[in-house]
């Protein structure tokens, strides 16, 4: 028999979140010994190193690598956000299931997903972290269930925003915070998140709680009455031109008629230098400068995959962000 | 408004990219996204579009492009190139030294230092580069440490190589370095605080017991004299056991520097030895040892391995006994029961003669508590600690349907517990849930048909179901025997049985997933909770009916949210 010299880690709980703050996230934190766990720290002071995430399938695809097919995929959650997956090639136990959906996937089939998963990281050269999760078990659920999640994780995040207001007047001990009112659990990382993001609006994360709470409320009634706009309306100034969408007012219809004016790849490159602020600029936005610009959408969109994946100046570091790539 | 003008905006958009799909599908989908998926036609946008493309064999292209990073792992500066990156390796650390800088405007903790390889092999045989900590690992980068850094890269500057150490990078401590210096905390804490953590701590307290006693070497080699008592002060009492003569009498009180808490048997005890200091301490408002000494009123919610000199009242359940020969060869009679209280059940063991009938109530004084299976146990020895009062404390409970409501987080946190109800989510369904062999002897399952402790076995076939429940918070493995298994599934082990043969074990497994996973459930049973962790034996378990409309309200009243 081996003898156990160190005591068996205690599973990780699963933190429920939305997409929009799990990928906000760029605070890795890694454990020290072999098996010690490793977390992602939100600007809210979750600290994730396993969560219960869902939302409508989005992506998903195989890839194939010299150990076996791996799989990636996306799910969008009522934030408008989108939580990456992956289930890794030694994880064949998962591959029979995922293999099942990606065949329904394929055929066009759009369902609600859960995923229970371990955070993980991508680091960029220039330092950029890209947060995803490696699936661990995951099912397709019924809507019922889904909005239950989004219930429990409105409950959560509000819970984590009302322990960062408490955290702003008091100080940022471990004693200093549970005597503010910070539940315990969160107190790690309310102090490593203050450490190391800057002053942000939490606010913004509000905005996901409503959905949810909305989506729940109108669950069993009819969708006509839902003023989902009331929702969007909301984000801070400086944020105000990433999060304005294809939706607010402007007319989507190219004007073909007139001359575009320029070149279509400056229009998106200048469009991401303006509007970018460290987070991207939403393809959305991209489209519509180009269309504004006199481009059709279709040429726009083939425009930022062209500059993304041939010629490589921009990146998409997050989905549906992009940043001009400069090296 | 209809579908057709509530999407019309977005669908002029699909149109426009995808010209052969149909109108009507495209609002269908948009309708779906909105209603089943709660996703906003805006949002959906993207998502819409693609889907329409991929139907109509529109190429795709794959914006999951990472390229994957290969790691490099070698054991010698020397087969590094000049700009490798995920570069894994194990060095031997020399110096490290922090320093504040300046980056991009902002003041950084880096470090730099020494770093030598092939650290397990004599000094002459290593090279020694320059690295730099970008990451703040200083924690584990104690000088003459061994570690293995993962996902570091190279740096090259003037032909001069060095490692750099990023914030991603992983560094795990192979051996240690210099020596580990405890947080540790000069401010004496309260004996409640001092019991829930394991490690150094200092404490002001009054001695309410001492008394000399022996240990005898397990190897026979002979005794050690160590000193066993009591330390209490306003907010509870622990046990201490110390390895050096205790010269303070009982009635003093102490302040104790440097002492250690240990766990022995679910109950925490202080350890003292010859580098912990203590020295009497005056306060006049401390608590008198009669005070201290005074026998503690608990509930069973409360009840502790090792706990002694406790008051309760308990109402009975049931009540049997039972004849035994000891090892003495004496013949014994042991009586006991399930007994209740409003914060739960237990089961009480007493070595002297008491008959209650099914609905008495006893106040019990100076019983002690045991383990049995995991749960706690009232113990009592002597008939005078117990009576049977006629005054109703409370409303007789119907045993057939006391479970007491325990919050996850609770219930965890807490001791082991029986007659609870508590709730959450499922969030794992263990791959070896379904029919499993235990040993005819033990009941020790059976592993490629051999107990471990009796060898080879035909087993005896049982059912159980072994799951996590999850409220994001805690967490708890969760296991359903085979009669709550049953009575969940509906279907008894034999169905069950042709089921894994139909399906085969991850076609069953996989079936519980997609009836289990994410799904809120509520749980009666009872706790298991040690170092490891807790562990819910249920005795039932059912969906969580709330509607989300219910649950969504009670979040909004909690958190003061109008929509």
């Amino acid at each position: 028999m081996t003898q156990q010299t160190t005591r068996r880690n205690a599973r990780q709980s699963a933190i429920r979140i939305f997409a929009q703050e799990y990928s906000d996230a760029n605070l890795p934190e890694e454990g020290s010994g072999e098996y010690d766990p490793s977390f992602i720290i939100t600007k809210l002071g979750a600290k994730i190193n396993r969560a219960l995430v869902g939302g409508v399938i989005d992506r998903l695809e195989r890839r194939e690598g010299d150990n076996g097919p791996s799989y990636n995929g996306h799910l969008r959650d009522a934030t408008g956000g989108t939580h990456r997956f992956n289930i890794a090639a030694f994880q064949p136990e998962l591959h029979t299931d995922i293999e099942e959906l990606l065949h329904r996937f394929e055929a066009g089939d759009r369902f609600l997903m859960m995923v229970i998963g371990k955070a993980r990281w991508f680091e960029s050269d220039d330092g950029g972290i890209f947060t995803s999760f490696r699936a661990e078990e995951f099912c397709v659920v019924e809507r019922e269930t889904y909005v239950r999640w989004l219930v429990d994780t409105a409950a959560a995040t509000l819970r984590r925003l009302d322990a960062q207001a408490a955290s702003l007047e008091s100080d940022l001990t471990p004693a200093g915070l549970e005597a503010a009112g910070v539940p315990k659990d969160l107190v790690d990382g309310m102090i490593l998140a203050k450490g190391h993001y800057g002053e942000f609006d939490a606010e913004i994360y509000r905005v996901g709680v409503l959905q949810g709470l909305h989506m729940a409320m109108n669950s069993s009634g009819n969708f006509e009455a839902a003023p989902t706009e009331s929702f969007d309306a909301q984000p801070t100034a400086s944020t105000e031109p990433q999060q304005s969408t294809v939706m607010d007012g402007v007319p989507f219809t190219p004007t073909t008629s007139s001359e575009p004016d320029g070149n279509v790849d400056d229009v998106i490159k200048t469009a991401i230098s303006i509007a970018d602020q460290g987070q991207g600029v939403p393809y959305d936005s991209l489209i519509l400068a180009a269309v504004q610009a006199g481009f059709s959408r279709l040429v726009a969109e083939d425009a930022i995959d062209d500059l993304r994946d041939v010629k490589c100046e921009i990146i998409e570091p997050r989905f549906g962000f992009f940043q001009i790539l400069d090296d | 408004m209809s579908d057709d003008d509530r999407y019309s905006v977005q669908v002029t958009v699909v149109k426009q990219e995808c010209k052969e799909a149909d109108e009507a599908e495209i609002i269908e989908e948009f309708r779906r996204y909105e209603e089943e998926f709660l996703i906003p036609p805006e949002d959906a946008l993207r998502s819409v579009i693609r889907k329409f493309q991929a139907a109509s064999g529109q190429e795709q292209s794959s914006t999951f492009a990472q390229p994957a990073r290969v790691e490099k792992k070698v054991g010698r500066f020397a087969d590094l190139g000049s700009d490798d990156k995920n570069v894994t390796i194990e060095v031997g650390v020399v110096a490290y030294t922090p320093r504040i800088q300046m980056v991009r405007g902002e003041e950084k903790q880096i470090a730099f230092g020494w770093i030598e390889d092939n650290p397990w092999e004599a000094s002459d045989k290593r090279e020694r580069w320059d690295f730099k900590d970008w990451g703040d690992h200083g924690a584990n980068l104690a000088p003459s440490s061994v570690v293995r850094l993962e996902g570091v890269s190279v740096n090259e500057w003037n032909d001069k190589r060095s490692i750099n150490i990023n914030r991603s990078s992983r560094v795990t401590i192979l051996r240690e370095g210099g020596p580990a210096v405890p947080a540790i905390s000069d401010e004496p804490v309260t004996i409640v605080k001092a019991s829930e953590k394991e490690g150094f701590v200092n404490v002001v307290a009054r001695i309410i017991a001492s008394k000399p006693d022996v240990i005898v070497k397990r190897d026979g080699s002979g005794t050690i004299d160590i000193v066993r008592g009591r330390l209490a002060d306003s907010t509870g009492s622990i046990g201490f056991l110390s390895w050096v003569p205790i010269e303070h009498k009982v009635g003093s009180l102490v302040k104790i520097d440097s002492a250690m808490v240990k766990k022995f048997r679910e109950t925490p005890e202080i350890n003292i030895n010859d580098r912990t200091m203590i020295e009497i301490f005056h306060d006049k408002s401390f608590a008198s040892t009669e005070e201290l000494s005074e026998p503690t009123t608990v509930q069973i919610a409360d009840l502790r391995n090792g706990m002694r000199d406790i008051i309760t009242t308990v109402q009975v359940e049931s009540w049997q006994s039972r004849t035994f020969t000891n090892a003495e060869g004496e013949e014994r009679v042991v009586r006991s029961g399930d007994v209740m209280d409003p914060t739960g059940r237990c089961r009480l063991t007493a070595w002297c003669e008491i008959e209650p009938k099914p609905g008495d109530f006893l106040h019990l004084t100076n019983a002690r508590v045991q383990y049995w299976q995991g749960s706690p146990d009232l113990v009592i020895d002597k008939l005078d600690q117990v009576s049977n009062i006629t005054d109703k404390p409370w409303e007789s409970i119907d045993p057939a349907n006391h479970w007491v409501d325990v919050e996850l987080t609770e219930l965890v946190s807490g001791g082991s517990r029986r007659g609870i109800t508590t709730s959450g989510v499922i969030v794992a369904v263990r791959s070896d849930s379904g029919i499993i062999q235990r040993c005819p002897e033990c009941r020790r399952v059976l592993r490629e048909d051999a107990c471990a402790e009796h060898g080879v076995q035909r087993g005896n076939e049982d059912l159980r179901l072994r799951l996590v429940l999850d409220n994001g918070v805690s967490n708890a493995s969760l296991l359903l025997a085979r009669t709550p298994a049953e009575s969940y599934l509906g279907i008894d082990l034999d169905a069950v049985k042709s089921e894994i043969v139909k399906e085969g074990q991850e076609g069953f497994v996989a079936g519980l997933r997609n009836k289990l996973l994410a799904r809120n459930v509520i749980i009666n049973g009872r706790a298991l909770v040690d170092e490891q962790g807790a562990m819910i034996m249920a005795e039932e378990m059912t969906f969580d009916s709330t509607s989300v409309e219910d649950a969504a309200k009670s979040v909004m009243e909690n958190w003061g949210v109008v929509l």
